[in-house]
């Protein structure tokens, strides 16, 4: 079966297929930004790049709260999102997102001014802050995905694919960003990382893809509606050949240079904001019930 | 303690949606909001063509994913086994839109409001007297009517129901009418696989 | 999790604090019990069905759900407005300007009087209030027998006047109490449309879900009826008469009818001559065939020993057949292989289906009625409408679906068919009454008194030459284009118009309706919203609402009788007035009031009434008529009915099961005959012109397997088109309810024309193909929309789809208009009832893109795109 002969019913009174539409394309940028940030500061802090951990700490704390309070329908009351981390994970997010950003300027204030105040470079308080604020992002970086894959009603969603992505994607365009802040050598010795990090994210994408089409109709459909749907051009184009390919060709063959740096660079986030985008559109509700007989099998 | 739950003749419901308007007057809801809908699905090649009509609704779930995703506790579930959304407390976000495996919720926007029923902009006397019970910006959805609930009348959908398609009761009560007609009929419940355990049922 | 309830003010609209008043819903012609909401405040925010109301048991419809937003409808009329733009057209804007009721009455009783006084037959009425038979008869105040409102055409032309001749009733529903298996063809009876559609879905649902009663639904397309039912019979469209007849050529032909019912209560067994009458005496009294002296004898000689149905006689050397034999003898040909060629049901499914209807009609059964009576049983029924009764040959199609029941026994008993009258009143008024040799009297002018044989003409739409239909406002245009040809010599320039849209609701091209409209001097609308008929008004009288009028009626209730009471749930929101003080002070002005109260007291039947008799110089509100139709139906008086909102019962079973008792019905309808040869007599007397033009066929006694000229068009219209309304719609007219219409435009039934995939297929068109449709009478444009549940000759036209544009209406106009593809000729009208042909042969083209008319401003199909793709928050998909 494909997608022409499924039945899509939009906002009629027909049983079908019903597009997620809730999370919209802020909320995408939104994931974007914490996904970009976290990981453009959680792999700085790994480089020792202040830059860099400036860099990342600036996009979550400023992309990330902007355009999810864009999303929020009654943005004034957004506090209350901290009320229920024991169950939700937008919830703990939130704490997370506010652990990391308490965290990390912590920690930065300390390495930047630290030692007028008396603070060692090898104090054990840096050691703890630099623990807790990279704990907190390593949080950041993954909660999305659990905050998709937690609930059932969207199938393409409900994966441990979910929060895998979350989590490469981070590492790959915190890698890949970090590399256009530092000197070039510094850069080049990331290459082997990042082109390691770009193969795991194809064997996600693949993962994905496989799960899906084997999985339940609702993920089969998301999948079908990625790959022969007008989804697909932004599919192959974006997140495939800009975001994982040409990357991933370049650092093999191309000699090294500035430029390369930025356009793989560019190409991994062009890749990872459709790759947002998309997995938000081809999100698609199961039809609540069918009396048809004849559709359980091949739906 | 009560455990309120809806059962859905699908035998006897003729696809007339009375119930939605029922509910868009009880409620109020503005335009292209929907509490309940019914559906229809064709299937089956002519001359053996068949089209049946299924009413859909929240299902006030027991496992209710709305409720666990919820970030600020606005969803929560009465004793009698409601599932509500705290208008005070919702801070539009939509998880709950986005877990609810029916599809079950919206946001109710503040443009909807201020389009009016018609369309033009204007606000008739009707709306006026409703619109204020919502809050611009929250994701809300069916609550069974739960006012009604609390006088002991039937919600407004099922009270219109020409067929009786829409049979309300508790469920804990063996011999309420829904119960009887769950274990008589061999109630299903709408996407099982979701395990949220639905208090809504169908029977054919 | 538990949480406390909160303890707040009421937000539920029912639950507010404010009062409920008990009134009656009109958002379709028919009058379910409601209670109307209304807040401290004055805000009408809820209505919910009477629960103490028998008939509707509480439930509403999806219409009756809706009259909240007809009441505020900031479109509505507000005050009476005067036309200042005189350009008349689809989407032109009349430009209104407000004016005075004053002078609103002024101009409209100058206007009218001016043609009045030249000549009263110069005002041609459409007043189309099935809840305000009063206000529709206010023309035969000045014998004016015009007529252009629908009733009739689309409707049933036919069907009234066959049911006026077998039950002495306006319509007819099965008996959704005791029925077992229930055959709908053409009809949404229980379903969808039809009578009470809340009521009677009600009691249908429960008879299904109760007793598994079985649903037999024929018809082109798979309707809601088909949907629920147990078996669809895809038909060929406008072949219905030809299942029928096969159905009938079994249960004749297997042996399987009540043939004692056919012996005793009809005149089955009368005799009939040679010339298609029966053979009288010089009394005038009728014969049958006694088999056991071998002889002829009266109908009321008690000395017959078993009478004859079948057989060939001879009295007085003429040879003479009962009338069953004639039926028996026409069937012949009818076999069901036959009659599959032309209906494409397999012979095998209609042969099972006689079986089966036969075998559940359990003939022989009786019951014991709760008055003591025992009566038949016969739990099978046969039902019937628009759809499959609106053929050019109207009188037989509508004739042989009857005597489907009639083979059975199962008139007007338990599980039967039943008559249904108009109004209630009339069960009171006794609306069965012994007619000539032991027939019951026929009665096929359901809607009142007919003009007079005249020649030239005294109507606009020859109704001076149907003394048996209904009326056939479609004549109106064919008339109007040639009334040298009809010898008219009057010309019609005034049209007065209330609660009506004939140019909506009539077949013939829209664009020669908009001549015959710019045709009239002077146009009057009493209503409440634009409609493609306001549109060319040159006066507007707004009307109050349902909401806020007085009105006691019961129309076409299936099971119950007694009156639904209408009450102002709230003073009128603008200055509008009732109808009654709109036609009050009219009738008034043009000094014809006594003549008016004379046609009221007749038409409600206060007449032998004297307390309750008008008095001719005094002008009556709505409140006051309200009030003596409460008082005539069982002396209540305003502040009961006030109170209860209605004095519905369960239908008084001597009025209910065998009404006609004593009287024997008319399987064969003599009264054909005897009316035409009366009507060409005349014509031929006054050498009436077009009489050889005149349909003498139609006039059958009996139905025949002739077939309808439709079918004839020529080859190249390979598809046949049809119509049909659904329960959310009120004809096209509640399209402009903003809760019917987001209802209507997310249902695929209703969101483009309805084609069988493989016939799609065949035609190079898919899902959502554009399209030209076209008859050869006219076109339409639409977009396909596949379905499995599609005949696959046949192109289904959802009422939703044939709107106009009406400024500020909110209404969407679609492709065109079903009704331009109609015929209004004399060649596709039953020349006995005036019914013309519902159906039309069409051809499909395919187009790249709309036609540039469609392209301009916002369409339904605009619409129904954005719903269909759903652009929600998240954008479009
Ligand atoms: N909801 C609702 N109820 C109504 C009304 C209304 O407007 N809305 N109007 C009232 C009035 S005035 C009337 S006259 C009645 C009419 O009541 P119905 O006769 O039930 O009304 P329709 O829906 O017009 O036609 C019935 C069916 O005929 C089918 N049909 C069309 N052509 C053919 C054909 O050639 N053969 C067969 N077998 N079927 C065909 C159509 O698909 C349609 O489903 O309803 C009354 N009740
Ligand atoms: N294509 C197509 N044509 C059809 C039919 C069909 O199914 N399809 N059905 C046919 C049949 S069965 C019939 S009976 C006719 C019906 O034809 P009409 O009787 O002309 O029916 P409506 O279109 O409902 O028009 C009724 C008018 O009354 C107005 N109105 C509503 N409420 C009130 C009120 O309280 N007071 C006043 N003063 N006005 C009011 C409405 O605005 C509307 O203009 O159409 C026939 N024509
Ligand atoms: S009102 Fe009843 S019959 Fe009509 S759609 Fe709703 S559930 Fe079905
Ligand atoms: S149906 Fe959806 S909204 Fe309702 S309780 Fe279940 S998950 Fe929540
Ligand atoms: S939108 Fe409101 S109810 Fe839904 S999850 Fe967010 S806060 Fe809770
Ligand atoms: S129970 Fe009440 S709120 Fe829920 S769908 Fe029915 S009428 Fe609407
Ligand atoms: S059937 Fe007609 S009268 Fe009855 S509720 Fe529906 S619209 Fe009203
Ligand atoms: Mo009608």
């Amino acid at each position: 079966m494909s997608i022409e002969n499924k039945v899509f019913s939009g906002d009629t009174l027909k049983v079908g297929y019903r597009f997620q539409r809730h999370w919209d394309n802020s909320m995408a940028y939104a994931f974007f930004c914490a996904e970009l940030g976290a990981g453009l500061y959680f792999v700085s802090m790994l480089l020792g790049s202040m830059i860099g951990m400036i860099a990342g700490l600036v996009v979550v704390s400023t992309g990330k709260p902007y355009f999810h309070l864009a999303h929020m329908g009654v943005p004034g009351k957004s506090w209350r999102a901290m009320l229920r981390p024991d169950r939700s994970w937008i919830s703990r997010g939130l704490w997370a997102l506010a652990g990391m950003v308490a965290f990390s300027v912590l920690y930065l204030l300390c390495l930047a001014f630290g030692e007028q105040f008396g603070i060692r470079p090898d104090s054990a308080l840096l050691w703890v802050l630099q623990i807790l604020s990279g704990a907190f992002t390593l949080a950041v970086m993954v909660y999305q995905g659990f905050a998709m894959s937690h609930s059932s009603a969207i199938a393409i969603w409900s994966s441990a694919i979910m929060p895998m992505a979350s989590l490469l994607y981070s590492l790959v365009v915190g890698v890949a960003v970090v590399r256009v802040l530092l000197p070039a050598p510094q850069a080049a010795a990331l290459t082997g990382s990042l082109e390691l990090l770009l193969l795991g994210l194809a064997v996600m994408h693949l993962m994905l893809l496989h799960s899906g089409w084997h999985g339940s109709p609702g993920a089969r459909t998301s999948i079908e509606l990625l790959l022969q749907t007008l989804y697909a051009k932004w599919f192959w184009g974006a997140v495939v050949a800009a975001g994982i390919v040409l990357p991933a060709l370049l650092l093999w063959f191309a000699p090294s240079s500035a430029a390369v740096t930025v356009i793989v660079a560019v190409g991994i986030l062009a890749g990872f904001m459709a790759w947002r985008i998309l997995i938000f559109k081809i999100g698609v509700y199961e039809p609540i019930m069918s009396m048809n007989p004849f559709r359980s099998a091949n739906t | 303690m009560a455990r309120m739950g809806m059962v859905f003749d699908l035998k006897a419901c003729i696809g007339c949606n009375a119930c939605v308007v029922a509910c868009k007057q009880e409620n109020s809801l503005p335009d292209g909001v929907f509490f309940t809908k019914t559906l229809s699905e064709e299937y089956g090649v002519f001359p053996l063509a068949k089209r049946v009509y299924i009413p859909t609704i929240c299902n006030h779930c027991e496992d209710a994913p709305c409720e666990k995703v919820c970030p600020s506790g606005a969803t929560h579930t009465r004793e009698d086994g409601i599932v509500m959304v705290d208008d005070d407390k919702c801070i539009g976000c939509n998880s709950c839109a986005v877990a609810c495996p029916y599809d079950q919720r919206t946001q109710m926007d503040a443009e909807k409001f201020l389009k009016g029923l018609y369309g033009t902009g204007e606000i008739t006397p009707f709306e006026e007297q409703g619109y204020g019970r919502y809050t611009p910006g929250t994701v809300t959805k069916c609550d069974f009517c739960s006012q009604r609930v609390d006088v002991g009348l039937d919600p407004a959908c099922v009270v219109t129901c020409p067929t009786n398609a829409r049979i309300f009761g508790d469920l804990d009560d063996p011999q309420s009418a829904p119960s009887k007609m769950i274990r008589e009929r061999h109630g299903r419940q709408p996407l099982p696989e979701k395990n949220t355990k639905p208090k809504v049922y169908y029977v054919n | 999790m538990a949480t406390p309830r909160k303890k707040l003010e009421p937000t539920a609209n029912s639950l507010k604090s404010g009062r409920w008043v008990a009134s009656s819903c009109k958002m379709c012609l028919h009058s379910c019990g409601n209670l109307i909401h209304v807040t401290d405040d004055g805000v009408i925010n809820k209505i919910e069905g009477n629960p103490t109301n028998p008939s509707n048991n509480g439930k509403l419809c999806t219409k009756g759900n809706t009259p909240i937003m007809r009441h505020y409808d900031p479109a509505r009329f507000k005050q009476p407005m005067r036309r200042t733009n005189p350009e008349k057209g689809v989407g032109i804007d009349p430009k209104w300007e407000p004016i005075s009721w004053e002078e609103a009455f002024e101009i409209t009783t100058r206007e009218i009087k001016k043609s009045m006084d030249e000549d009263p037959r110069k005002i041609l009425p459409s007043l189309e209030d099935f809840q305000k038979m009063n206000i529709w008869a206010w023309a035969l105040s000045f014998g004016n027998f015009n007529f252009y409102q629908s009733g009739g055409t689309m409707c049933g032309g036919a069907y009234h006047p066959i049911n006026g001749y077998i039950h002495s009733a306006f319509a007819c529903a099965n008996d959704a109490k005791y029925c077992n298996y229930w055959i709908n063809n053409g009809t949404g009876d229980g379903f969808s449309s039809h009578l009470h559609a809340a009521a009677q879905s009600n009691w249908v649902a429960k008879a299904r879900t109760e007793r598994n009663m079985r649903i037999v639904s024929v018809e082109p397309r798979l309707s809601i009826g088909s949907a629920k039912a147990e078996e669809w019979v895809p038909i060929r469209p406008a072949t219905d008469r030809h299942f029928a007849l096969g159905m009938s050529h079994v249960l004749v032909n297997e042996g399987l009818c009540d043939y004692q019912f056919l012996k005793r209560d009809t005149n089955a067994p009368y005799l009939v001559g040679e010339d298609g009458y029966f053979i009288r005496d010089a009394n005038r009294q009728c014969y049958m065939w006694d088999l056991e002296s071998n002889s002829a004898k009266l109908w009321n000689d008690e000395s017959i020993g078993e009478i004859a149905l079948e057989g060939n006689y001879e009295i007085d050397g003429k040879p003479c057949r009962p009338a069953f034999q004639v039926y028996k003898d026409i069937l012949e040909e009818c076999t069901p292989e036959a009659m599959s060629e032309i209906t494409t049901v397999p012979a095998e499914t209609i042969r099972r289906i006689a079986r089966e209807f036969a075998k559940a009609a359990q003939i022989g059964a009786t019951m014991k009625l709760e008055d003591g009576r025992t009566v038949p049983f016969r739990p099978a029924a046969y039902n019937y409408y628009r759809g499959a009764q609106g053929r050019k040959t109207g009188s037989q199609t509508n004739h042989s679906f009857k005597l489907v029941n009639v083979l059975i026994g199962n008139i007007d008993v338990p599980g039967g068919h039943m008559g249904v009258v108009l109004d209630g009143k009339e069960i009171d008024l006794n609306h069965c009454q012994p007619g000539e040799s032991g027939m019951l009297h026929p009665t096929p002018h359901q809607l009142g008194p007919v003009p007079p044989f005249d020649y030239p003409p005294n109507t606009y739409h020859l109704m001076d030459y149907f003394p048996v239909g209904v009326n056939p406002p479609h004549f109106n245009l064919l008339v109007h284009e040639n009334r040298e040809k009809f010898g008219v010599q009057f010309k019609p320039d005034v049209i007065v118009n209330c609660h009506s849209n004939p140019v909506w609701a009539i077949q013939g091209p829209r664009e020669k309706w908009f001549d015959f409209l710019r045709s009239m001097r002077f146009i009057v609308c009493v209503d409440l919203i634009r409609t493609e008929m306001t549109d060319w008004a040159d006066i507007i009288l707004p009307s109050n609402d349902v909401l806020e009028s007085w009105n006691c009626t019961m129309i076409e209730p299936p099971h119950t009788e007694g009156m639904s009471f209408r009450q102002p749930a709230v003073p009128p929101l603008y200055d509008t007035k009732s109808e009654e003080e709109i036609f009050y002070e009219l009738s008034e002005r043009l000094g014809v009031l006594a003549a008016y109260n004379d046609v009221v007291n007749k038409t409600l039947g206060f007449e032998g009434h004297p307390e309750l008799m008008l008095e001719p110089d005094k002008k009556y509100t709505d409140k006051e008529i309200a009030r003596r139709k409460g008082l005539l139906w069982n002396g209540k008086d305003i502040d009961w009915y006030m109170e209860r909102g209605h004095s519905v019962t369960e239908k008084r079973l001597d009025k209910w099961y065998r009404p006609w008792e004593g009287n024997r019905l008319h399987f064969y309808i003599e009264d054909f005959l005897v009316h035409r040869d009366d009507l060409k007599q005349k014509m031929e007397a006054a050498d009436v012109p077009f009489r050889h033009e005149w349909q003498w066929d139609d006039y059958q006694p009996l139905p025949t397997p002739v077939l309808d000229p439709v079918h004839n068009e020529p080859p190249e219209y390979d598809l046949y088109a049809i119509t049909f309304k659904d329960i959310q719609l009120n004809f096209g007219e509640s399209l402009s309810n903003p809760w019917i219409k987001e209802l209507v435009y997310r249902d695929p039934v209703h969101t483009g024309l309805l084609l069988n995939p493989r016939t799609a297929a065949a035609k190079g068109l898919k899902q959502g193909s554009i399209v030209k449709v076209e008859s050869p009478y006219g076109k339409l444009y639409g977009r396909i929309n596949t379905s499995e549940g599609m005949q696959p000759e046949t192109v289904g036209v959802s009422n939703a789809l044939s709107r106009m544009r009406s400024k500020d209406s909110g209404v969407l106009p679609a492709g065109g208009h079903f009704n331009d593809m109609l015929p209004y000729d004399l060649r596709n009208t039953d020349g006995a009832s005036g019914q013309p042909e519902t159906v039309c042969k069409v051809k499909l083209t395919k187009l790249d893109d709309w036609p540039d008319f469609l392209k301009e401003g916002r369409t339904v199909y605009d619409l129904i795109e954005e719903l269909e793709t759903a652009k929600g928050k998240g954008g479009q998909h």
